[in-house]
């Protein structure tokens, strides 16, 4: 008897600790936000802002360091989000990702919120229009924005007597590329292509022709998307052309971390003298504290917006920095005040400082931290005039898709329309053949 | 009715396994049950298939056998496990544990040295190689065939299959002159001795006395070596991530990149079930030569 009431005792005991650990735990976590990031300059980016939102806040914040590849990023957050474990507040790398993490139900609505901020009178009208879904709901903030055109060696090409004036259409680009090869020997004009590149070969190569192409626009309004068009098969067609003339670096683009070589190395060596990116590359990849700097940056790499097919050009704007907030967080309201935060002008300025992106915001401009990067001043003002492709659900597999489409061309085991056969049919077999209009 | 001594201890022997059991359902039988449900949905990590997967029948299958990338992958492994696993391993840890019965001086500096790279973590020894052969003209092995007149290149852009299957054999000697030191161990002197006796020379003795009495070792060998060998990722991932161009693309990395770098977890499923099958047949085929032979 005596025995029984002990053990029934030290039970009740044990039942009690563990519901006030849990009590105590969930107290303790009620004021801690999760933030997924990665890749180190960001997680720098993230420090520097998080005690001033701590302090704002009066909240703990948990930076959890994701791994830094893109791609592995994204496949681990998604296994998380997908097993219901995901962080409270995360990052999506594209604007073409966000449509299919919304379809997904991972994200929580910030309509309200984002449209109450004061914050929001201050996006540039393009960074409100990526943000925003075709519903009119808002899921995920663009905080940051990439600007995209083409960059190029503006000293070697003048040294090498080759026209640095914007090229008119494609076929004036392609010609540049042709003369730069044969003047210099050097490789006139990469295109980000192939499955390693991930999401870059369509976000960073690809993407950046369509607004000038014979397709302007991926995503209908009626869910479908344009992939039968001419304009992907022109597009298409330009790498080809590229890639059989021995214009652009093929064997790079193969291996693993393809971007690696071609833009931190051989594009400062002046091996490769053009290649589509976005600011970021006048301080990430070859500003002065960069692993391989090109030195006066902004006066010897120049910019060419990327042409039309016939005539006019576009610089492409897209979202950088995408914040979101995970549906199933337990602290939906703090996550989106943190998501909120993290949108302000000094934690904007501070990824602009380390990573080259431009904040999203007007008021940045009058930052004086932000007006001390001289390489992204002048691009900020032309915010505002540049194309952006609408993204549907849907995205990430056009983005594969077109990933495979040139990786067949990088191998040259196809011409344009086998490449655009070969992403028509996985877009197909994935998401069904009313999708490919 | 009370229990009689033998059921009561041939319960309990049935209770000891119940741990065992357990783990192997809980990690092993539910998971393989989920991912021959999942090759037959639509499951997706990311986009609406996400939030509702929907049965899809055999559509993942028939998309398997017309998919050029799936067959390259197979192809791809089996020259990988052939020669790694089959050839190099096999083949350089039997000469391994053959050469160190052996009474040469410093045994265990060899032992040591065939060991090593087993104890290497796989991602590792893979960042390790990787500052061997990647950097063109900057790569330690460029630099080593450089001086007998070799140009340098990148040798896992040019050779990239024969390269992992070089550094899969590396690491894995140790495992096969293992396994064959303790095969050696088990066949006895005094057939060596009759055999010398008889005037045999040293290489009749391997093919007709050393090989037929190791041949149950080199089956088991064979089994384990090619399961795992089909297995492998972490290696070859931190490697070359199956490129360049997929030519290093085994099928553990095939699955993984239609799984969590497309996004498709119904059709990676649908591969990994057809590996699956692939690799339980191959273990059928050596454990019937393997009982045939013991």
């Amino acid at each position: 008897m005596k025995s029984t009431v002990l053990r029934a005792g030290l039970g009740l005991a044990i039942m009690v600790a563990a519901i006030s650990g849990a009590v105590v735990s969930s107290c303790t976590s009620a004021q801690t936000i999760r933030v997924a990031e990665h890749r180190q300059a960001r997680i720098d980016a993230l420090n520097r802002s998080i005690p001033s939102i701590e302090k704002q806040l009066g909240i703990t914040i948990e930076v959890v360091e994701y791994p830094a590849p893109e791609k592995d990023y994204m496949s681990k957050l998604l296994t998380e989000l997908g097993a219901g474990n995901a962080p409270d507040l995360f990052t999506a790398n594209f604007d073409s990702d966000v449509a299919d993490l919304v379809s997904a139900g991972y994200l929580a609505p910030i309509t309200a919120e984002v449209k109450a901020w004061d914050g929001y009178a201050q996006l540039f009208d393009v960074a409100k229009k990526l943000s925003t879904r075709a519903n009119g709901e808002i899921y995920a903030l663009d905080s940051m924005l990439g600007v995209e055109q083409i960059y190029f060696r503006r000293d070697l090409l003048d040294k090498a007597g080759i026209s640095t004036a914007q090229p008119t259409s494609w076929k004036d680009l392609l010609d540049r590329a042709r003369e730069i090869k044969k003047k210099t020997g050097k490789y006139g004009l990469l295109l980000p292509a192939g499955i390693s590149w991930g999401g870059g070969a369509f976000n960073e190569g690809f993407a950046l022709f369509v607004p000038g192409s014979k397709t302007p626009q991926i995503a209908n309004d009626d869910g479908t998307l344009n992939l039968n068009g001419e304009g992907v098969r022109d597009i298409l067609g330009l790498y080809r052309s590229l890639i059989d003339e021995d214009l652009m670096p093929i064997e790079p683009l193969l291996g693993p971390e393809p971007w690696v070589i071609p833009k931190y190395t051989m594009f400062p060596a002046g091996d490769l003298m053009a290649t589509t990116c976005g600011t970021w590359c006048y301080i990430y990849d070859w500003g002065k504290d960069s692993k391989n700097p090109v030195p006066d940056v902004t006066r010897n790499v120049g910019t060419w917006a990327v042409p039309g097919m016939t005539g006019g050009s576009s610089v492409m704007v897209s979202g950088r920095n995408i914040w979101a907030v995970n549906a199933k967080s337990a602290h939906l309201a703090l996550a989106k005040k943190v998501l909120l935060a993290l949108s302000s002008v000094d934690a904007t300025v501070a990824y602009a400082q380390l990573l080259g992106n431009i904040p999203a915001r007007k008021d940045a401009a009058d930052n004086k931290d932000f007006q001390a990067l001289t390489e992204l001043v002048p691009v900020l003002k032309n915010v505002e005039n540049g194309t952006f492709l609408k993204s549907a659900p849907g995205f990430s597999v056009v983005s594969e898709g077109v990933a495979r489409a040139t990786e067949a061309l990088l191998r040259k085991q196809t011409n344009a329309a086998g490449a655009q056969a070969i992403l028509v049919k996985y877009v197909k077999d994935l998401l069904g053949d009313k999708v490919v209009k | 009715m009370a229990m009689t001594y033998e059921t009561r201890v041939a319960w309990q022997n049935r209770m000891l396994l119940v741990p065992a059991l357990v783990l192997l359902a809980g990690f092993i039988l539910i998971p393989a049950g989920a991912a021959i449900y999942i090759s037959f949905t639509n499951e997706a990590l990311s986009g609406f298939a996400a939030a509702h997967p929907q049965l899809v029948g055999l559509k993942n299958y028939v998309r398997l056998f017309s998919d050029d990338g799936f067959w390259n992958s197979l192809v791809v492994t089996a020259f990988f496990v052939f020669g790694s696993s089959i050839v190099g391993q096999f083949v350089l840890g039997l000469a391994s544990a053959m050469a160190l019965r052996r009474p040469i001086a410093f045994r265990p500096v060899f032992n040591a040295a065939i060991l090593l790279p087993n104890a290497v973590p796989e991602v590792v020894a893979g960042f390790i190689w990787i500052s061997m052969l990647a950097g063109g003209k900057y790569s330690t092995v460029s630099r080593i065939v450089g001086l007998v007149g070799i140009p340098p290149q990148n040798w896992l852009g040019s050779l990239p299959l024969l390269m992992i299957i070089v550094v899969n054999t590396w690491r894995g000697i140790a495992f096969a002159m293992i396994l064959m030191t303790s095969g050696l161990s088990a066949v006895p002197t005094e057939v060596y001795e009759a055999a010398r006796m008889d005037g045999a020379t040293p290489r009749q003795i391997f093919w007709r006395i050393t090989l037929p009495l190791l041949r149950p070792t080199i089956f088991l060998y064979m089994l384990v070596s090619t399961a795992g060998t089909i297995a492998i990722f972490g290696l070859i991932y931190t490697l070359t991530r199956g490129g360049p161009g997929g030519a290093t693309e085994i099928i553990g990395i095939y699955i993984y990149n239609q799984s969590f770098t497309a996004y498709q977890l119904g059709y990676g499923s649908a591969v990994a079930v057809i590996m699956l099958g692939v690799s339980v047949a191959i273990g059928v085929i050596y454990v019937r030569v393997l009982k045939v032979q013991v």
